[in-house]
């Protein structure tokens, strides 16, 4: 795989805090990627840099073999699509869509045929008269994604495109914009807080904290071997176990084991969350917290709480520090 | 669904809602109402009904003489008044425009001494550029005629429609200012990823966004322009407007059904545009999301080109200002400007025991004026805003009447509406102080209102769920919150009144006179020191005025 956007020891600073510190990163052509972080971690600082939004302070910005560190937003090749979707409430729909071909070569004629073709594909045939304001946020964000990408960008960059909806419409819309980079094999970059977003979008994550990158890999592979504490803490639940030569050892609840005969563990159900496929319990076995298992709820073994259960886990995993 | 929002919904009627146990007119807050309502009706319906009767009842009779007469006879007066005032409007909207921008969207030097000037300005009193026109570019003028050696007539329209240009571009700047500080940068932002070049992202979406601010500025300009009797009587020549001759009409040829029909075909744009300015006040979602302040995304990088334009814009214009308010100093130390430019003192003598009577008759009424009406204007936007009482809305409506209407046709309705028992005002100090006091209460009514729309009706209602009586919400509650609208309607309605001359030019008698009034009586008689000296006593004290209350409102929302 060719590397299409390079990202060379990239820093911001404002003043003296530092957004961005010495980021490197290199994205494959038609490559989807994540960057998952809390907020303030740096990562709307690293997108609005290569979308040109945020002047670098330090560091280089190659796209396609060519430095664009430079170019403004408007002539550099990477569309965004905004958090709040940025749609301009003085045009309808069709207009927004189009909005961004008046620059280019294109006649008006050829303009609004690709803009009626580009609602088509995202499913708003017939809205294209509409008010923006008068769409509901799923058609709205939909809007944005066509007025990005009927100008054909070589990386369309998303800030955090599904936060403002509700937990459905964004599990719906998830599967859509994965399929649509699927379909046009288009490059993307992609920054959200949300961890489930990013394991089950991405290519390839990449977990950033306090400006730096912890760790870049495939989802499976960061979920299940995170490299640092933070990572391991901030991607899913996690037991966290003194081993018996003292190191640190990380259990998802998922591998956790429960039995009413034997395990490393004996304690008794504190408390139990029903959740529809899962069943969580937590089981105080005399640490500080309790431990976290999670139960396929249709199993046939059920505890109750105040039941004396065995704790044990198939799957454990080292962190070297606390 | 539906149902159980309904239901929640009905649960929680929000507790600010009154519960009306007795009809509302006949509770002890009913009939307070019921006397600020009748006061508004006396002191703002009623004088734009006296100055319609007037125009059409002549002679005991019901005539349209009048309107026949300047629509056949005058046509080239409308004219005048129309062009130049469409002239001033679009100078002033493009400078404010530029002045606004280079403020909201550049990261050019400078920024506080602008804004410094624009507030100066307006709070300016009035006819200062036209006096500072004649002193720089009259006959004798310090530009034209000493270091050009030119010989030339500036009076015309065309210096009318410059000086007021000069004079409005400053509130013009302020209130686009205000809406472009608004405009979501996000939005800006897209158009800029999207391929739009700076200038076309600031003609295609920031102004547009922009629209109803820079209607409103337009519409305020315009009215201002139309209403401006002062500026042609001075720098004119032979150049008259509508305006004008209303005012000759009244005070040299005591012709008052034609100033009433003057004054009445000035008000009908105004009202036209009124209605206009209410509409698009009600859609305020033109406007978008609110904005949100990231560090990362600041405003888009302007070209060079724009740069460069806005800031010859903003400095030509800051520069004219300044070198306006150097002229009105130095001219009050000026022998006699245009013939000997050795400095002197000699202009102080202007200060006589009657001008100084004036002046602290200026200080006087205005101080009375800011009081009664910051509270006048806190009481209603209450009333208006939590008591929801019926006919609000038409009280509203009313109030915000004196907002566009002209200060000629506003002075020239007290006088019809005010000088027969049982309301003979005219000559007193009253009318002068209610003049001003209602001629500012839109302002101070907006003000309250979005004191109060910043809290919500749950806070009084918690107050009064925990025990409090009626007044103590007041005390406890309102009164802290709307303290900084009653400053903000206090100095405004105080400054206005200290450098207004529009419509209390008509009311004064020789026992009211004001500084204004004696300084536009100076500039008229070509008296330029004497002019000079009391524009800078009006500047002076109104600046310490409002940089005082001013540092009392920092000081009260800092802690």
């Amino acid at each position: 795989m060719t590397m299409f956007l390079e990202l060379r020891a990239l820093c911001k600073r404002y003043g003296r805090a530092i957004a961005v510190d010495h980021l490197d990163l290199a994205v494959g052509k038609g490559e989807f990627v994540c960057i998952l972080g809390p907020s303030g971690c740096g990562k709307t600082t690293t997108i609005g840099m290569v979308g040109g939004f945020v002047a670098p302070t330090l560091g280089r910005i190659l796209l396609d073999g060519e430095d664009v560190t430079g170019l403004p937003p408007n002539v550099r090749p990477t569309c965004t699509v905004f958090q709040n979707y940025a749609l301009f409430p003085h045009m309808n729909v069709l207009k927004n869509v189009v909005y961004g071909l008046r620059f280019r070569n294109v006649t008006g004629k050829q303009a609004l045929r690709a803009g009626e073709a580009m609602l088509d594909m995202m499913g708003l045939s017939g809205l294209g008269d509409r008010r923006v304001t008068d769409l509901s946020g799923g058609e709205q964000q939909r809007v944005a994604l066509a007025r990005a990408l009927v100008l054909k960008p070589k990386v369309l960059l998303l800030d955090e495109p599904l936060s403002n909806l509700d937990a459905r419409l964004r599990f719906t819309l998830r599967k859509e914009i994965r399929d649509l980079q699927m379909r046009l094999g288009i490059t993307m970059l992609y920054v959200t807080h949300d961890q489930e977003e990013a394991l089950g979008l991405a290519d390839r994550m990449v977990v950033m904290n306090a400006g730096r990158i912890e760790q870049i890999g495939a989802p499976e592979e960061v979920y299940a071997r995170p490299a640092t504490p933070f990572v391991a803490r901030f991607l899913g639940r996690a037991n966290l176990l003194c081993g018996e030569d003292g190191r640190l050892l990380l259990v998802r609840p998922e591998d956790m084991l429960l039995s009413r005969q034997v395990g490393r563990y004996r304690g008794t159900v504190a408390h139990r969350q029903f959740s529809g496929p899962l069943t969580t319990y937590f089981v105080e076995v005399g640490l500080p917290h309790p431990l976290e298992a999670d139960m396929l709820s249709n199993s046939d073994e059920r505890y109750g709480v105040g039941e004396a259960v065995y704790v044990d886990w198939r799957r454990d995993l080292s962190l070297s520090d606390g | 669904m539906a149902g159980t929002v309904r239901q929640v919904n009905a649960e929680n009627t929000p507790g600010g809602a009154v519960r009306r146990a007795a009809p509302f007119f006949l509770s002890p807050e009913g009939l307070f109402y019921g006397l600020l309502m009748a006061s508004v009706l006396v002191f703002v319906l009623w004088p734009i009904a006296a100055v319609f009767l007037q125009s059409v009842v002549i002679e005991g009779r019901l005539s349209l003489a009048e309107y026949v007469h300047l629509f056949s006879n005058e046509a080239g007066l409308l004219w005048n008044s129309v062009s130049v005032s469409a002239l001033t409007t679009v100078l002033s909207l493009g400078l404010a425009t530029g002045v606004a921008l280079y403020l909201t969207h550049t990261r050019l030097p400078g920024k506080r001494l602008v804004f410094g000037v624009l507030m100066l300005s307006i709070i300016a009193p009035p006819f200062v550029s036209s006096l500072v026109y004649i002193m720089l570019f009259g006959r004798r003028g310090l530009i034209t005629h000493q270091l050009l050696g030119l010989n030339i007539d500036p009076y015309g329209w065309q210096g009318v429609a410059l000086m007021q240009t000069a004079g409005f571009t400053a509130l013009a700047a302020l209130l686009i200012l205000g809406v472009l500080h608004r405009v979501d940068r996000r939005l800006e932002h897209a158009a800029h990823d999207l391929g739009a070049s700076s200038p076309r992202v600031l003609l295609g979406v920031t102004l547009p966004l922009a629209a109803p601010g820079l209607l409103v500025a337009a519409v305020v300009v315009f009215i201002r322009a139309l209403s401006d009797f002062g500026t042609p009587i001075i720098i004119g020549g032979r150049f008259t407007a509508l305006a004008t001759q209303a005012y000759l009409n009244v005070v040299g040829l005591f012709n008052m059904p034609r100033a009433a029909a003057m004054s009445i075909i000035l008000l009908l744009p105004a009202l036209a545009a009124f209605l206009l300015y209410r509409r698009i006040l009600g859609k305020t979602d033109v406007l978008g999301a609110a904005p949100v302040l990231e560090h990362a995304r600041d405003r888009i990088g302007l070209s060079p080109g724009t740069q460069w334009l806005l800031a010859m814009i903003t400095w030509g214009f800051i520069g004219f200002e300044l070198v306006k308010y150097a002229t009105i100093l130095c001219g009050a130390f000026t022998r006699t400007w245009g013939v000997d430019f050795t400095p002197t003192l000699g202009h102080l003598q202007a200060l006589t025991a009657d001008r100084l009577g004036s002046f602290f008759r200026s200080l006087h009424y205005s101080f009375a004026a800011g009081a009664v009406g910051a509270l006048l204007g806190g009481i209603i936007a209450y009333v208006l805003v939590r008591k929801r009482p019926p006919g609000g809305k038409a009280l509203d409506f009313i109030a915000d009447l004196p907002y566009i209407i002209p200060g000629p046709f506003f002075g020239i309705a007290y006088i019809l509406a005010f000088h027969n028992p049982p309301l003979a005002l005219t000559g007193t100090a009253f009318i002068v102080v209610a003049n001003c006091v209602y001629r500012q209460l839109p302002i101070s009514i907006k003000a309250g209102m979005a004191a109060l729309a910043q809290c919500r009706p749950e806070t009084e209602a918690g107050a009064r769920d925990l025990g409090a009586r009626e007044r103590q919400v007041i005390v406890d509650i309102v009164a802290p919150l709307m303290k900084p609208a009653l400053l903000i309607a206090f100095i405004n309605t105080f400054t206005s009144t200290m450098i207004t001359i529009g419509a209390i030019i008509f009311l004064i008698s020789p026992d009211t006179k004001v500084l204004t009034v004696d300084m536009f009586a100076e500039i008229k008689r070509g008296r330029i020191g004497e002019a000079a000296v009391l524009a800078n006593v009006i500047i002076v004290s109104v600046l310490a005025v409002n940089l005082l209350f001013s540092w009392l409102y920092l000081r009260r929302s800092k802690t």
